[in-house]
């Protein structure tokens, strides 16, 4: 009797170990595929661009490329968090013209502090907005966000009246072309908040409950996490993350109009999961978003400089994004592979 | 209760207490249909009362010639979407086959023009399929990423510019009326039916509803889930293209950006005629309701003399009202089901 507890007992102990080994292994050809994911063409996108573009390693374009990068990883870490609660915010595009639009004419209006303040806060106002449809109306994630992605660019275009909007302040358009020891100013924002993203998320409460809330929403809920709560919160930080973009952007182009950053919302969302986020959920990855950021910016810039007409960067985008997306099938497949045993 | 509610009533009911209950789940459709419909009555009266002009003919004729673009995507996407899948490149695949059908026009006959453009939305739709089904990227993020590509391609093909269409028989044909019907009008209502048979009356519209619903259930019953799913996304692009057909004869030419955001009113006459976004309910009156209403609306907002501007803003709120209620009655529903 005893000596059969004793070999059920070897025989769980064993399996265990034997799930924590495929677990372990899992893990770390999870990390391999989604770290050569993104530095991968990282690396060969750099090399070619050096090698092969005219002017790539200019001064004025490497700040072009990092004040891109930097207006870009912005929106990237919000949409981060949105996609690690397994949700997507289509509506960042429309929601960082909007608050360029009014980061403008408060500018106008009201000087450069203001307008900027201003920015943020209608920014994170959106995002309640995308909130409060998600976690309260019970509207899937990608619907309150087209509809809202639709919503914000009418009201742009009724704020605006179609007519583009001036920067008079020239100290507030040099914000995002001015350099600290040589780093454009942007740039260095998004290395900022890029590194409170990875302390929320690594270090504290909220960062447990956004992955909890990913991996699994019902044992979220059952674990006494308030899902609402961070359902909430990642749409206002989405919109907040919007809103200091839209301001960036506001500075970097002087002047606005309606229909800028169209089509914000699918780099974004290519980014976001070419730098390993997965759109399953659960796996926030603040620094490859970053990474993939730069990436983008790169291509962008690089067939800008050969003259390559930018119809051809819709194709460029839309096939980046089917590339991102298969490796993260093929992680995730990868994973379920390994944890069930390599059968089938 | 979920299961009625989620299920079409299934025919092969036998007992009393079964058939009175799918007696009153078809009341309750009916009813819910009808309450559509009285929107839209009550709307066009509203409307009518106001600016007696929108009840002349040419105005009429109009609102059905808007409702027959969106209606006609619609269809492709009401199968899409009671099977719990979606495609955002309507816009794509309408701007190529339309750029198709313009570009080809001069060279050949309408007949093998159309007939072209709706090979192609095909093809497309079958790479929409091919990414959704083997790749296993979820479907609006797929079709997102393919939207952008069939944009670019629609670019690169025009070089940014518009194709013109000069052949008048072309024009004719597409925006011509029998009786006071236009003809689009006409053919969105035909598809309509040709797609409500298909979602009921086949074993594809079966299978299809059955993985929209619940798609594991489905694979471990055997069904051929993956080919119903190709299948599903091949008939959606064909009929984005035939939306594209005719949107080119009313324009007279096609261009790149002739279908931006189209997506957004094609979903929004889905949803808003009341297939649920979970999968498994589809219904093609309410597709057909749904696509008139904002037709009528969006007119009624042009005779008022509202800047377009709001209709932006009302076709996005309109979406997320009606799909924030089918939410709230379904997790009623479920609670009821759990009691």
């Amino acid at each position: 009797m005893s000596e059969a507890t004793v070999s059920t007992q070897t025989l769980v102990a064993e399996e265990r170990a034997r799930s924590a080994e495929l677990a372990r292994r899992a893990d770390s050809r999870r990390r391999l595929v989604q770290n050569a994911g993104v530095l991968i063409p990282f690396l060969l996108v750099l090399v070619i661009g050096l090698v092969a573009v005219p002017h790539f390693a200019s001064a004025s374009n490497v700040t072009n490329m990092l004040v891109n990068a930097g207006i870009l990883a912005i929106v990237g870490f919000g949409m981060t968090v949105v996609i690690a609660i397994r949700g997507i915010d289509l509506s960042v595009g429309s929601a960082t013209a909007l608050t360029a639009c009014i980061t403008a004419a408060t500018v106008n209006a009201a000087g450069p502090l203001a307008g900027s303040l201003l920015g943020v806060v209608v920014g994170a106002a959106l995002g309640l907005v995308n909130g409060v449809l998600v976690s309260f109306l019970r509207v899937p994630g990608f619907i309150a966000t087209l509809s809202t992605l639709t919503v914000f660019r009418g009201l742009v275009l009724l704020f605006t009246g179609g007519a583009p909007i001036m920067i008079a302040s020239s100290s507030f358009k040099s914000m995002a072309t001015a350099t600290m020891l040589g780093v454009p100013v942007p740039f260095i924002a998004a290395v900022g908040i890029g590194a409170g993203a990875v302390f929320a998320l690594e270090r504290m409460r909220f960062g447990k409950h956004v992955v909890a809330v990913g991996g699994s929403p019902e044992s979220a809920v059952d674990s006494g996490i308030s899902v609402t709560r961070i359902r909430l919160l990642a749409y206002l930080i989405s919109g907040a993350s919007a809103g200091i973009a839209g301001v960036l952007l506001a500075s970097q182009l002087g002047a606005v109009n309606a229909s800028i950053s169209r089509g914000l919302e699918l780099q974004v969302i290519a980014i976001v999961v070419l730098g390993g986020t997965s759109m399953a959920g659960g796996r926030p990855r603040v620094v490859g978003t970053f990474i993939a950021a730069l990436l983008l910016s790169m291509i962008n810039s690089g067939l800008n400089l050969l003259n390559v007409p930018s119809f051809y960067q819709y194709v460029a985008l839309g096939a980046l994004l089917v590339f991102a997306l298969t490796i993260d099938g093929a992680q995730r497949a990868a994973v379920r592979r390994m944890l069930e045993g390599r059968r089938s | 209760m979920t299961v009625s509610n989620t299920t079409q009533a299934p025919p092969q009911q036998s007992g009393e207490a079964q058939k009175r209950s799918g007696a009153s789940a078809v009341l309750r459709r009916l009813a819910s249909q009808q309450y559509l419909l009285v929107v839209l009555l009550l709307l066009a009266v509203a409307v009518g009362a106001a600016r007696p002009a929108f009840w002349g003919t040419g105005n009429v004729s109009n609102i059905l010639f808007q409702a027959s673009f969106v209606g006609l995507a619609a269809c492709g996407m009401t199968l899409l979407i009671a099977g719990g899948l979606l495609d955002l490149s309507v816009g794509g695949v309408i701007a190529v086959s339309a750029i198709a059908v313009a570009t080809v026009l001069p060279s050949t006959t309408i007949g093998v023009a159309v007939l072209l453009a709706v090979l192609i939305g095909a093809v497309l739709g079958l790479l929409n399929g091919l990414l959704v089904t083997y790749l296993r990227i979820a479907p609006f993020i797929a079709t997102l990423g393919t939207l952008y590509l069939f944009l670019g391609v629609a670019f690169i093909w025009t070089s940014g510019g518009v194709v013109p269409i000069t052949s008048s028989n072309y024009r004719a044909a597409t925006t011509g009326s029998l009786g006071w019907l236009p003809v689009p009008f006409l053919v969105f209502l035909c598809l309509a039916a040709l797609t409500h048979l298909l979602l009921r009356h086949t074993y594809f519209g079966r299978t299809l509803r059955a993985f929209g619903s619940n798609e594991r259930a489905a694979t471990l019953a055997g069904l051929p889930v993956a080919r119903a799913k190709v299948t599903a996304f091949v008939f959606t692009g064909a009929c984005f293209a035939l939306a594209g057909v005719f949107m080119a004869g009313r324009l007279s030419s096609a261009e790149g950006n002739m279908a931006m955001g189209f997506e957004m009113s094609v979903i929004a006459a889905v949803v808003v005629g009341g297939t649920a976004l979970r999968g498994g309910r589809g219904t093609l009156l309410g597709t057909v309701i749904g696509a008139l209403l904002f037709a009528v609306l969006t007119n009624a907002l042009n005779l008022l003399g509202v800047a377009s501007y709001w209709q932006y803003v009302l076709t996005g709120a309109v979406l997320a009202a009606a799909v924030a209620v089918g939410a709230r009655r379904a997790s009623t529903a479920e609670v009821r089901g759990a009691g």
